[in-house]
């Protein structure tokens, strides 16, 4: 019997590592690991593992800064590297970047440089360089929650944790949906087997009001969505559940990084 | 980066080509292996021009002359490959010139060197884009040169170095099992030739040097004659081809009139060496020595060409 | 930014001004006492953190940082692969009846592996792969690892490294060495890179054989009786040389030269005022329990470009300021060159055969700086 979710799953009701399908994967964090950079982090989701340092704002290089945004407000620079054995196979690096960490790196930073208030900053440069040291799924979630880590250690002011993560279903969602008589679930933070097999979407949500000050009644109401990129296909019906999903997923992992924060600063 | 798609790609496989070694060695015992007939501290000749490329500021060529066993197969082949190869490059200075606008302040004149192999050089074709000894030969050449430069006097310049290597020395005798041993033994040789012919090119280029430097190459080599047991032996500018298990080798930048190396690149195991009773030199000592009397011989041809373009410059006034 | 790319091979110029090199070169070659920066003696190393088996994903790993922010991790991950073997060489030659010396030779790639096997790449921040400093040195670490051949005592590492990737006459390990350094360095790289790698081969491991002789291998599922790459000598055959347990892969040390004095591990600002920079690689003769030497090569000093001062003699504010018998040009014994003191001149010209020589057995001498080095990453606990 081939071990993968759309069989098994239907059967046992668990996934491929033992996780029910609302179940977040171990996520251990820690900030400040690198006292070289103005703020660093190590953020482990399962087994995907990412190092992710920052560096500044500081004065941009020169030519960067002649373009129109320069002057306006920080330039958020972002850099993406996958190590060689990050993956099961050791990767053939060919002359730096490949596909997936360039798209990486770009939805990074558009997602930060809307994110933060770089208005503060104008004619500077944030550089943040993320190295992931080891890929088991859910990379652009693992990098969106180590950068917020990062950004937040090297006390760049942001609104609220900008985090994320990903959702996907339990079959291939071809058919349209039968409210009646749901057979597929939704799983939210998918590992790299069910990514490959599955339909995913990456949500990354933030919150308008800085931490704490949240009120409780209007908490859902805050929620921002950041994020969203998808590149399966899926019958429509199911985005809205997915999506419900990912954001609940997202809110479980601001609980965490939050916990990771103030027990840091507290030491 | 993606596959380069402008060029007809081959199958990313590849299959390897028969090698019929043994059929040349059948009987006639003509491909044995070559030997070396020089003395131990006897090194090959080298030919070496500059002002051979009018359109550079400087430039040069070098040669070495090939191993008397290659010019004995060449008179009378029995073989179409060729024994042994001996050491063909040509080297170009371009500048001092302006720095590129783009480029950072620099007090100093800033050296660029390239390496390249002609695709044709070794036995083996090496592609068009610079691998990554060739890079690391660059390293080495540009460490060589920059001790000597009196860079100061050149503020906000860059002088390139470019080296084409025609021909490359052989890591190994042909004849052996091409993976016997993949030391990177005719690399060493090659390097102390680049540094020779672009010391020469440096000088033909009117750029300000404390000296002229000359590299040399010295190896401790296993006699196979005498067995595996003998203490292997010192020997300078070692044609690879000629020996069948070279230990350590060494090769040096070596300025003789500030007897200081500017560069040194020595691997492999040199404890076992066998001096004379009374030296109480180390193994690596040793093969330092070696290598350095190997760039003295090399600075006497290089001298000698030096003085040779300077007379023919003021001869043309 | 790529022509300054192109020349940095002895990693960046900290931006130093002429006094302030001058001074460090000054306090740096005080005859027989040199003064350092941070107030270590000449062979103390930076105080440094190490963890190894960080990455369950790889063969092997090892993170170390140094005091100042500077970290690097190395993942190490082996493939098998076929031996590509001109095996019609093979056949042809038995047909023809070559006599047994040769044939010996002809196997002698799938017993004594391959250098290229050993696959290394470095990443540094703010480097491409191919440029100068990265090559340089991943060059410089795999030659010194497949170079070390070890003794015919230690059963398992005969080839050395690349005699241990070999697993029969058709099939070996390929071993792919990733370097990763976290931030740009803030000195020549060279020593972090070394111990990471070191300790991170030291906790490879690879599955143990299952299949035997010259069938196609396969291998045991259970990772827990892995083997490491770098076999550890059960106790009891250790006990006569209970120094040297196992054979341990070779370590490269950076060493410089100012003025008479040798200083190992330089920091950045150390690096700048260098008269000379030497990497040596070593290992521990297994057999003999001493050091040997693998490699030795020169690294370009960042001196030669720094910015040279300008003795109060030949500067025009301060003519007539400044009685003339101040500026005195003096030799300098080490460079052999005149230089007015206190005035900082970049460094020309090479190195003499007696500091090599020096530097060498500094390194190599019974209780030098090389067993210390060595005993100290013995006592890092790898697990």
């Amino acid at each position: 019997m081939p071990l993968d979710t759309s069989t098994t799953y239907p059967l046992t009701k668990l996934r491929l590592d033992g996780r029910r399908w609302n179940e977040l994967r171990l996520l251990q964090a820690q900030i400040s690991t690198n006292p070289a950079s103005s703020g660093s982090s190590y953020l482990s989701m399962g087994n995907t593992a990412i190092m992710c340092s920052v560096h500044g704002p500081a004065e941009g290089r020169r030519g960067d800064a002649s373009g129109a945004g320069g002057s306006a407000g920080a330039i958020v620079d972002v850099e993406v590297n996958v190590a060689g054995f990050a993956g099961v196979d050791r990767k053939r690096r060919a002359g730096g970047s490949d596909k997936q960490s360039s798209r990486i790196a770009t939805t990074l930073r558009s997602a930060f440089q809307s994110h933060l208030h770089t208005y503060l900053y104008p004619h500077s440069t944030i550089s943040i360089h993320v190295s992931v040291l080891s890929a088991d799924g859910s990379l652009l979630a693992a990098a969106i929650n180590a950068c917020t880590l990062a950004l937040v250690d090297a006390g760049i002011p942001m609104p609220g944790l900008l985090c994320g993560c990903t959702a996907g279903m339990s079959g291939s969602a071809s058919t349209p949906r039968d409210p009646r008589h749901d057979e597929l679930d939704p799983l939210l933070d998918l590992s790299l087997p069910e990514e490959q097999e599955l339909p995913v979407l990456t949500v990354g949500t933030t919150t308008s009001v800085p931490v704490g000050e949240n009120n409780m009644d209007d908490e859902e109401g805050d929620m921002k969505v950041a994020v969203l990129t998808m590149d399966s296909k899926l019958h429509y019906t199911y985005i809205e559940t997915m999506l419900a999903v990912g954001m609940d997923g997202c809110n479980q992992i601001r609980e965490l990084l939050e916990g990771v924060i103030k027990g840091s600063s507290r030491a | 980066m993606m596959a380069d798609r402008r060029r007809i790609n081959g199958p990313p496989g590849g299959t390897r080509p028969a090698v019929f070694a043994s059929n040349s060695q059948s009987g006639t015992g003509a491909t044995t292996r070559a030997q070396r007939q020089r003395q131990p501290s006897e090194l090959r000749k080298i030919f070496l021009k500059t002002g051979l490329i009018p359109t550079a500021s400087g430039s040069s060529y070098l040669e070495f002359e090939p191993s008397a066993s290659l010019a004995a197969a060449r008179a009378n082949p029995k073989s179409l490959i060729p024994p042994s190869s001996a050491l063909k490059l040509a080297c170009t200075v371009h500048g001092p010139k302006p720095l590129p606008r783009s480029a950072a302040f620099s007090p100093n004149l800033v050296l660029t060197t390239h390496v390249k192999y002609a695709p044709f050089a070794a036995r083996r074709r090496k592609g068009h884009i610079r691998d990554s000894s060739e890079r690391d030969l660059g390293v080495h050449l540009e460490t060589a040169l920059r001790g000597a430069i009196i860079a100061e006097r050149w503020p906000k310049s860059g002088l390139d170095i470019t080296i084409t290597i025609l021909e490359a020395e052989d890591d190994r005798w042909w004849g052996d099992a091409p993976d016997s041993h993949d030391a990177s033994w005719g690399m060493m040789n090659v390097l102390a030739g680049c540094i020779t012919a672009a010391s020469a090119a440096i000088a033909d280029a009117h750029i300000d040097c404390l000296d002229l430097v000359a590299g040399g190459v010295a190896a401790l080599v296993s006699d196979e004659s005498a067995g595996s047991s003998a203490a292997p032996k010192l020997m300078l500018d070692t044609d690879p081809a000629e020996h069948r298990s070279i230990l350590s080798a060494c090769v040096v930048g070596y300025m003789p009139a500030r007897d200081e190396i500017t560069e040194l690149w020595l691997k492999g195991d040199s404890s076992k060496a066998s001096l004379e009773d009374g030296d109480k030199r180390t193994g690596h000592e040793a093969l330092i020595d070696g290598a350095v009397d190997a760039a003295r011989g090399a600075h006497t041809v290089l001298a000698e060409a030096v003085r040779e373009s300077l007379l023919s410059a003021v001869g043309q006034l | 930014m790529s022509n300054q790319r192109q020349a940095s091979s002895a990693s960046q110029v900290p931006h130093l001004s002429p006094a302030e090199l001058s001074y460090l070169y000054t306090s740096l070659s005080l005859p027989k006492s040199s003064i350092r920066p941070d107030g270590r003696s000449p062979t103390q190393f930076r105080p440094l953190t190490a963890e190894t088996n960080i990455l369950p994903g790889t063969n092997g790993s090892a993170r170390v940082g140094f005091a100042d922010g500077t970290q690097a991790i190395v993942g190490v991950k082996a493939e098998v692969e076929k031996t590509v073997l001109s095996n019609e060489t093979v056949d042809a030659r038995s047909e023809f009846g070559i006599s047994e010396d040769r044939g010996e030779q002809e196997g002698s790639a799938a017993v004594g592996g391959h250098g290229s096997w050993v696959q290394m790449s470095i990443e540094i921040p703010g480097f491409r792969d191919d440029d100068a400093l990265p090559v340089f040195l991943s060059e410089m670490m795999r030659e010194s690892l497949v170079g070390a051949v070890g003794s015919a005592e230690a059963s398992d590492m005969t080839g050395g490294l690349k005699g241990r990737l070999v697993i029969n006459k058709r099939w070996h390990w390929r071993l792919y060495i990733d370097v990763l350094l976290l931030s740009q360095p803030l000195s020549y790289p060279l020593p972090l890179l070394s111990l990471t790698t070191h300790l991170a081969l030291l906790s490879t491991k690879l599955p143990k054989l299952k299949s035997q002789g010259e069938e196609d291998p396969f291998f045991d599922d259970d990772w827990a009786v892995a083997e490491y790459l770098y076999p550890r000598v059960s106790l009891s055959s250790a006990k006569h040389s209970a120094r040297s347990p196992f054979v341990r892969p070779p370590v490269t040390l950076l060493v410089i030269s100012v003025g008479e004095n040798i200083i190992f591990d330089p920091n950045r600002e150390e690096i700048a005022v260098a008269d000379a920079v030497l990497a040596i690689s070593i290992t521990r003769d297994s057999e003999a329990g001493n050091l040997k030497l693998l490699s030795i090569r020169t690294v370009d000093p960042p001196s030669r470009l720094t910015q040279p001062g300008i003795p109060n003699s030949e500067n025009v504010n301060m003519l007539g300021a400044v009685a003339s018998t101040e500026d005195v040009a003096v030799l300098n014994p080490a460079t052999g060159e005149e230089e007015v003191p206190g005035v900082w001149r970049p460094r020309r010209g090479g190195v003499k055969r007696s500091v090599i020589a020096e530097m060498v057995k500094t390194v190599l001498k019974k209780g030098g700086v090389g067993e210390e080095v060595l005993e100290g990453l013995e006592g890092v606990e790898v697990s």
